[in-house]
């Protein structure tokens, strides 16, 4: 295993490690333009994406490459059972979504007042995060996961706080922070029990808690029962990170007290890191596991999780969404309407069929358009001086009809309106739970129930900035004024809101060219447990 | 390569989109593309032949195109159009509507952009209803109708038209998903191949070879959630409410594409995705039908007798002419469905007419009570003969186009169920009379409420309901040019 073969699947990683370097470097020489880090964090998140996607398109670079931590010593065949990562197309999928994201925010944070301090904390810690994901999206040991996703939390406590102005930033990340240990605590105590269940049960030399010797081992030998306990203490370590009910109530205090521009990457692209998670972990309790019932049916816990994370998918998007009904702020809206979301995608892992996981990766995928897409107009919207209220927004679609209308249609992208993205990706996840059938046709019917109540708080949106008349004088006159694609946000976010919404109607006409590429990764995916 | 169908609706969504941006000059844009749109259903027509009937799928469309739109191993999802007599007798209202709305609105103020856009795309999203072979396109243009109106009304309507469109949007949302789940829960139930009608017909008919039919009783559910999706639109007594405080409230334009083009949406969507696509279930459920059209029937026409606003009156009336459609479909003979079919024309034609002249009396006299606007005819001549066409026509007059649908349903309905026959019978006489009640007092009586300044209508709203005027006269005249059409269809081989 020479360098370069380590090296060149890792490329996008590597990238995105250098711009981050690069960042401080500029910092530490005193070039303390924001401009100039902006566009260190935009080129190497979207290089990074570029080769990505290459990866995905035109054959791996690395074919489905795996690197042992112990190379040397394992003969070829068991390599994979001691990987601590391995490049699966669903994982590079969701490395895509992430860079995705980082991309959207990074540009529009261009537009941040450039005499803001602490640029460089900002976009170095986005691009730390950014990598802490891209590690945990190739993540092939529980506790290599557990240890990037824990990069990533570091990195984002800090984006929460860095401005340093305002009591509520500083109250959000130490809440964050004491939440996010805590969650830490949870999670490696679960693995620590999954250990000691498997430890010596997989075949000689190999990792007890690599995803493949794991799903090979779950339930069949060992000691299932400690497993069991293992596995409910990761759902709720993991939870909190999905921010699943009952484990989100530091959300929309975090959500809502960060920087906007943090918020949209916290909601549209850490969080999606613990939606992987879940992929990861349940993934071998959830389907491999009946496959192997017919060998050996010692004790059967599959019906507990998959259970388990059903009505923890029911109660998310059930519970975010009656209380994003009762906010009156836009942000604390938004913020809840993020945690009802994050109940449709547990519903892929809850049925952990092919399509379910497609369905669950296309919503986390249209997330990135709509979820941070909107939060970056309210953190632009914020910046022309209206206020947090949903009931400031009045009368903005008669002044500032583009941004409105670009505003209204991420809305109805995430109410699931047909011809926008969001429509199909409701569409093909309600479509595998139905497909899926027996009990999980009920996941469906709670989903429609749940997006059907959604149209509420977000038409409420809608009327207040199209039919509610405006005040006067309106607190953005003395703002720059809308023109036809500068909403009068300043350029790089103007690009990525007009970037999002064309990517929202476009995908929503035809969603087919990036549907197949995750359903052909889907497949692969929960066919060889990698 | 391009089905004539797609050619056509790509005419409309450009015409639309061109009329939205169009600014000042968007009602000439918007009447372009509506010749336009008239000129493409005349080739249409005249280049139709029915393809016939397969013994695996069922009925067959003529200019039939499919794409796939969504390929999953689970999902198949095409862009399906095709026509067949039955959608395009449909077509062809839809053309003639929105060219006579366009001419008769000519001169609208409020936003005209918008406004012409509005009434485009509405037609638009019918046009899309009539020709779409799939469901999630079905529904996307079946929702797509939905949103334009619920702005003509809620932005251009009366005095109460917020509440107006908040509860037509709620009733025909409501009912719109449960038809949506009705539908998905057919392809998903039945394993049907694709999303499209031709493998939904295939699998829950069982047809295929090997194939096992969708057990009955599922069907029978099944349709019934179609039934009441459908029916709110028809609309179906209990579920009518909507339909007079819509109608009363929306601008004239809006009313006329609401009866004219929205209703029988409805209509279309029972034929089409119902009775056609489940024709084992009719028998099991015929008697339901036969109730709710005959509550349709006596309901409708008996509060049309205590309406004192004539917009209010043509709306009830409404009711009554749809619940004897459903009476005609009910039937579920060749008879029958033809002759729902050609109602369904003619109340497009006749209730627009109507409609818009109850818009004109509002312009001209500033109300629309019958009470107490009588003897209108010496000022406005014009208007009172187009009131009089419209009513007598509504009625059921011979040679105008609804007697040859009303007769040909009372017709099918006796040779089905014999002497019921006589309950429409009978409420027609009720129709009569309060036709000829309005027209005795509005046109003949002493002139009363009528202002010395009072002119006769405006060019354009003379233009648009001559249009209408002139389908009215020539099909009643000659009805076999559009059932030559319509039977062109499975009917040729109905059950």
């Amino acid at each position: 295993m020479t360098f370069l073969s380590v090296l060149l699947p890792s490329l996008p990683e590597v990238v995105v490690l250098g711009g981050a370097l690069l960042v401080f470097l500029l910092d530490a020489l005193g070039l303390k333009r924001l401009e100039a880090m902006g566009g260190v964090a935009v080129v190497s998140t979207l290089v990074a994406l570029l080769l990505v996607v290459a990866d995905l398109r035109f054959g791996p670079l690395a074919g489905l490459a795996t690197i042992s931590a112990a190379s040397i010593d394992v003969p070829a065949a068991q390599q994979s059972l001691t990987a601590l990562f391995a490049f699966s197309s669903l994982g590079l999928v969701f490395q895509a979504i992430f860079l995705l994201s980082a991309f959207f925010v990074s540009l529009a944070s261009l537009s941040r007042p450039s005499d803001e301090k602490g640029a460089s904390i900002f976009f170095g810690l986005l691009l730390i995060a950014t990598l802490g994901m891209m590690l945990a999206a190739v993540a092939a040991d529980l506790i290599f996961l557990l240890l990037a996703i824990e990069v990533v939390g570091i990195s984002t406590y800090l984006l929460v706080g860095y401005t340093r102005r305002e009591a509520r930033g500083i109250e959000a990340a130490m809440k964050f922070y004491i939440v996010g240990a805590l969650s830490t605590a949870l999670s490696f105590f679960g693995a620590s029990l999954l250990f000691g269940a498997y430890a010596g049960s997989g075949p000689v030399g190999s990792d007890p808690l690599n995803f493949l010797v794991l799903n090979q081992s779950v339930g069949t030998v060992g000691y299932p029962a400690l497993a069991l306990v293992g596995y409910a203490f990761l759902i709720a370590g993991v939870g909190f990170k999905v921010t699943a009910v009952p484990f989100h109530a530091w959300a929309v205090d975090v959500y809502d007290g960060a920087p906007t521009d943090a918020t949209a990457f916290l909601a549209g692209g850490s969080k999606k890191v613990g939606v992987f998670a879940f992929f990861l972990i349940f993934l071998g309790p959830i389907t491999l596991r009946p496959l192997l019932a017919a060998t050996t049916s010692s004790f059967n816990y599959t019906p507990d999780v998959q259970l388990a994370l059903a009505l923890l998918a029911i109660a998310t998007m059930t519970v975010g969404n009656v209380l994003a009904l009762l906010q009156k702020e836009m942000k604390r809206m938004l913020a809840y309407s993020s945690i009802s979301q994050a109940g449709y995608m547990l519903i892929g892992i809850a049925i952990g069929t092919a399509p379910a996981i497609t369905g669950a990766t296309f919503q986390v995928f249209a997330h990135v358009f709509m979820k941070v897409g909107a939060f970056l107009v309210v953190a632009g919207v914020a910046g022309l001086g209206i206020g947090p209220l949903i009931d400031d927004w009045k009368g903005l679609g008669v002044r500032r009809p583009y941004l409105s209308i670009s505003f209204a249609l991420m809305l109805l992208s995430l109410a699931g309106i047909p011809l926008t993205v969001g429509f199909f990706s409701k569409f093909i996840l309600f479509s595998a739970a139905v497909q899926a059938q027996g009990l999980f046709v009920w996941l469906a019917v709670a989903g429609v129930l749940n997006s059907a109540l959604s149209v509420f708080y977000y038409g409420r949106v809608l009327k207040v900035m199209f039919m509610d008349p405006s005040p006067s004088p309106a607190p953005d006159d003395s703002a720059p004024a809308s023109s036809t694609l500068a909403f009068g946000l300043g350029w790089g976010r103007s690009a990525a809101i007009a970037l999002a919404v064309v990517a929202i109607v476009a995908l929503g006409i035809d969603p087919q060219p990036v549907l197949q590429g995750i359903q052909s990764a889907a497949t692969h995916f929960v066919v060889t447990g990698a | 390569m391009f089905s004539l169908l797609t050619v056509i609706l790509g005419t409309l969504i450009l015409g639309t989109l061109a009329t939205f941006l169009a600014g000042r000059s968007a009602r000439w844009v918007a009447l372009i593309t509506s010749i336009v749109f008239l000129g493409e259903v005349g080739a249409l027509l005249s280049g139709y032949t029915w393809p016939g009937l397969s013994a695996v799928s069922g009925p067959q469309f003529a200019d039939y195109q499919s794409v796939p739109w969504i390929s999953l191993p689970w999902l198949q999802i095409n862009y399906t159009v095709g026509v067949d007599g039955i959608s395009l007798a449909m077509i062809l209202l839809t053309a003639f509507l929105q060219l006579a709305t366009v001419i008769y609105c000519w001169n609208e103020e409020k936003r005209p952009a918008a406004w012409f856009g509005l009434v485009l795309l509405t037609c638009l999203g019918c046009f899309g209803v009539f020709v779409a072979l799939d469901v999630l396109l079905f529904f996307l243009f079946w929702e797509a109708v939905l949103v334009p109106m619920f702005f003509m009304i809620g932005y251009w309507g009366g005095v109460r038209r917020r509440y107006a469109a908040l509860k037509f949007f709620i009733y025909t949302h409501v009912a719109s998903v449960v038809m949506l789940v009705s539908l998905f829960a057919l392809a998903f139930y039945s394993h049907a191949t694709s999303f499209d009608f031709s493998s939904i017909y295939a699998a829950a008919n069982g047809t295929l070879p090997f194939g096992a039919a969708l057990p009955i009783t599922v069907q029978v559910f099944l349709f019934l959630g179609l039934f009441f999706g459908f029916g709110v639109k028809f609309p179906i007594v209990p579920f009518h409410t909507w339909l007079p405080d819509a109608h009363v409230e929306a601008p004239t334009g809006g009313s006329v594409l609401l009866a004219g083009l929205l209703l029988k949406l409805g209509g279309y969507g029972l034929i089409r995705w119902g009775v056609e696509l489940l024709p084992n279930v009719m028998s099991h459920v015929s008697w339901l039908l036969y109730t709710v059209a005959f509550a349709s029937i006596i309901w409708g026409s008996v509060v049309s007798l205590a309406q004192r606003d004539l917009k209010r009156l043509v709306a009830f009336s409404s009711i009554n002419h749809m619940g004897i459609v459903l009476l005609a479909i009910a039937v579920n003979s060749s008879l029958g469905i033809t002759a729902a079919v050609l109602l369904m024309f003619a109340h497009g034609v006749v209730s627009g007419l109507l409609f818009m002249v109850s818009g004109s009396v509002h312009h001209t006299f500033g109300t629309r009570d019958i009470v107490s606007v009588n003897g209108i005819t010496p000022t406005t001549p014009m208007l009172a003969t187009m009131v009089m066409v419209g009513s007598l026509a509504s009625l059921g007059l011979p040679a105008l186009v609804s007697f040859p649908a009303e007769f040909a349903a009372l017709l099918a309905t006796w040779d089905a169920i014999g002497y019921w026959v006589l309950i429409p019978l009978i409420i027609l006489v009720v129709t009569a009379a309060f036709y000829i009640w309005m027209m005795q007092r509005m046109l003949f009586g002493p002139p009363k409420g009528v202002p010395e300044t009072a002119h006769d209508i405006p060019w354009y709203e003379a233009s648009g309901m001559a249009v209408l005027f002139a389908l009215i006269v020539i099909y009643g005249i000659l009805p076999y040019l559009l059932v030559n059409v319509i039977v062109a269809s499975p009917i040729k081989a109905w059950p």
